[in-house]
């Protein structure tokens, strides 16, 4: 297990070095550098070009490239990832105080998709080849094809304008405190968010069901005499439901992608709000730090998954 | 099983092998896949609605008389009426007009981005996936970063690194899309370089890219054109996604997404529920469609996907 790890370890970290080199490189082409944040416009235009130099060479912005990557990879090791372009807020502000909306929001869509997707799966598996199963089959696909804003603005229009049930977006109001307060907020796009995903993981659910069901245990448990409901739901479901949450589970960081769209429309206040705003308003460290944080947050994911199922299946660790 | 099955079949295999001295079984091969498909009811729908949007986007002048840019302020947010089929939006042009020539790019920029990537994908896995080596790891461990990413983010970045345009969306599609038909096309090589034709055109001295391309591709080409028609419809989701967060095809240019942008304004939303309900439900059509297709292609080219 431990040479496994090891094994694993060592192609996570060169994928991050050179994932981080890229989004360096980025950012040394972007337009402006460091003494062009600090100094402003009208303060550069009264300073010499002599001053100017010698502000670069004290920040060490004339050093070889090689150096000021180490140098940059050093401090955003520490947690220093620098200064949004618009605010000047330090941008791991912005990610950590924009973080708990987004994990809030993608824990609920999570949560939904998950109960509802391997429910579906399971029945859908039971009932193969009945009606139930192919319109259920077909309910997926067409889940896949609406894109996701449209059923955002058409929940919208009817729980929030036509019956007037649920807020149209927002997260906190002044005088809000507890999470009952915001719940009402949260319902609708979680919901839309965990539908628009439900649709995979009853897809991915459905298959294991079947394949747990053709185990010679079920056989087994059948002709012990068990009732039909124990054999499918102890045996079957129990089974087939671990690999579906393991993978469900951690798939949280792709989450923080999946819900850009929706944390938009309904002025959820969340990571991925923030990145589009700092797209549209071209401000760029903001840009690539939020997408170099959320493919850390996959990498490292996807490297426990890893670990997960190699501790679940030891044939994995000899591959 | 009964004698007189048993003697069926056995009749059935006779003519099969006759046929295949003769030469002929290979037209019906052809035709078998293209039976299956169309046994398959929802793809066969599929294909229906799916042409019924494409042509009546191509033939969209026959179909309207209308401009999709010509501005008519006296007939603003008009509701839909025979002359005005989707009604007009605040700036009083046609709805379904836009909806027409909307379609045009934006299935354009679906399917170019697909077929962008799959040019790349292609081109690089066929030959990586044959040859195997020092290229082959490099690609994979580069396509392998590009997938790290999650999708609509490495989208937006390339969008604020590139800028907004009809043509860098193709591109910033291609470049997002090529790493899953790289692998896909190269695992596919990698089991078809075990066959033994390939060995024997290997001992018959031919070069290493006439096997690739010319003898090896056409063999993996069944799941590529599935992958292709999928993208397709995952990329025109996109484009409404980007365009509608008024970040993809410039506004000036009608397309899909562009038109459900003005839904982002609450009272177009609460008011005008005909600027953006009808087109809403056709991009839904249409990618139904071509996700029905792609259902039906993999179940016709490749029974063992069959779930």
């Amino acid at each position: 297990m431990l040479t496994y790890t090891l094994r694993k370890l060592l192609m996570l970290i060169p994928m991050l070095l050179v994932i981080t080199f890229l989004i360096f490189v980025g950012l040394e082409l972007t337009p402006g550098d460091a003494v062009s944040y600090m100094v402003g416009p009208e303060a550069m235009a009264n300073m010499s070009q002599e001053r100017l130099d010698e502000l670069r060479e004290a920040l060490g912005l004339n050093d070889p490239f090689i150096v000021r990557y180490l140098r940059w990879l050093g401090r955003a090791l520490r947690g220093d990832f620098g200064y949004s372009l618009t605010s000047g807020v330090p941008i791991k502000d912005i990610v950590f105080s924009r973080l708990p909306a987004t994990l809030e929001l993608s824990l609920a869509a999570l949560l939904i998709s998950t109960l509802l997707g391997s429910i579906l799966g399971m029945v859908s598996a039971l009932r193969k080849g009945s009606i139930l199963d192919v319109s259920l089959t077909v309910a997926g696909m067409i889940g896949v094809s609406i894109p996701q804003f449209f059923f955002a603005l058409v929940s919208i229009l009817i729980f929030s304008f036509k019956l007037g049930w649920l807020p149209s977006g927002g997260r906190t109001m002044p005088g809000y405190t507890t999470f009952l307060d915001r719940l009402p907020h949260l319902i609708l796009p979680a919901l839309v968010l965990g539908i628009t995903m439900t649709a995979g993981v009853m897809r991915y659910s459905r298959s294991s069901m079947l394949d747990a069901l053709s185990k010679d245990y079920i056989k087994t448990a059948r002709s012990k005499g068990l009732p039909e409901w124990r054999v499918n739901l102890l045996h079957g479901f129990r089974v087939a439901l671990t690999p579906v949450v393991v993978l469900v589970g951690f798939r949280l960081p792709m989450l923080i992608g999946g819900s850009v769209v929706v944390e938009q429309i309904f002025q959820w206040p969340g990571i991925g709000k923030e990145f589009v705003a700092a797209v549209r308003g071209q401000n760029l460290p903001l840009v690539m730090m939020i997408a170099l944080f959320s493919v850390t947050a996959v990498l490292v994911a996807s490297f426990l998954v890893d670990l997960l199922t190699a501790l679940l299946d030891p044939r994995i660790r000899l591959e | 099983m009964s004698r007189t099955r048993a003697a069926r079949l056995n009749r059935k295999m006779d003519r099969l092998k006759m046929l295949e001295k003769e030469g002929l079984l290979k037209s019906r091969e052809g035709s078998r896949a293209v039976g299956k498909f169309l046994q398959n009811k929802l793809a066969v729908v599929g294909l229906i609605v799916f042409a019924l949007i494409l042509l009546s986007s191509i033939f969209a002048p026959l179909i309207t008389k209308y401009d999709p840019a010509m501005i008519d302020l006296r007939s603003r947010l008009s509701p839909p009426s025979r002359e005005h089929l989707f009604g007009t939006d605040k700036l009083g042009r046609d709805v379904f007009a836009r909806v027409l020539y909307g379609g045009r790019i934006s299935i354009l920029v679906g399917f170019g981005g697909a077929l962008g990537a799959a040019l790349v994908g292609v081109s690089l896995g066929t030959y990586a996936g044959y040859k195997g080596g020092w290229l082959d790891k490099i690609l994979l461990r580069v396509s392998e970063i590009f997938m790290s990413f999650p999708q609509i983010i490495l989208v937006l970045l390339l969008v604020s690194i590139l800028g907004q345009s009809l043509w860098n969306l193709l591109v910033i599609f291609t470049i997002t899309g090529w790493g899953s038909v790289y692998r896909m096309t190269r695992s596919q090589m990698l089991s078809i370089r075990e066959e033994e034709y390939v060995q024997a055109l290997k001992a018959f001295g031919l070069s290493d890219g006439l096997i690739a391309y010319k003898h090896m591709l056409p063999n993996a080409l069944g799941p590529i054109m599935v992958n292709l028609t999928l993208s397709t419809a995952m990329f025109i989701l996109e484009e409404t996604a980007l365009s509608f967060l008024g970040l993809g095809v410039p506004l000036q240019i009608p397309t899909w997404g562009n038109i459900l942008n003005a839904a982002q304004d609450l009272t177009i939303l609460q008011e005008a529920w005909w600027i953006w309900v009808p087109v809403g439900l056709v991009i839904s059509a249409f990618v139904l469609s071509i996700n029905f297709i792609g259902d039906g292609l993999r179940d016709a080219v490749d029974p063992t996907q069959q779930g």
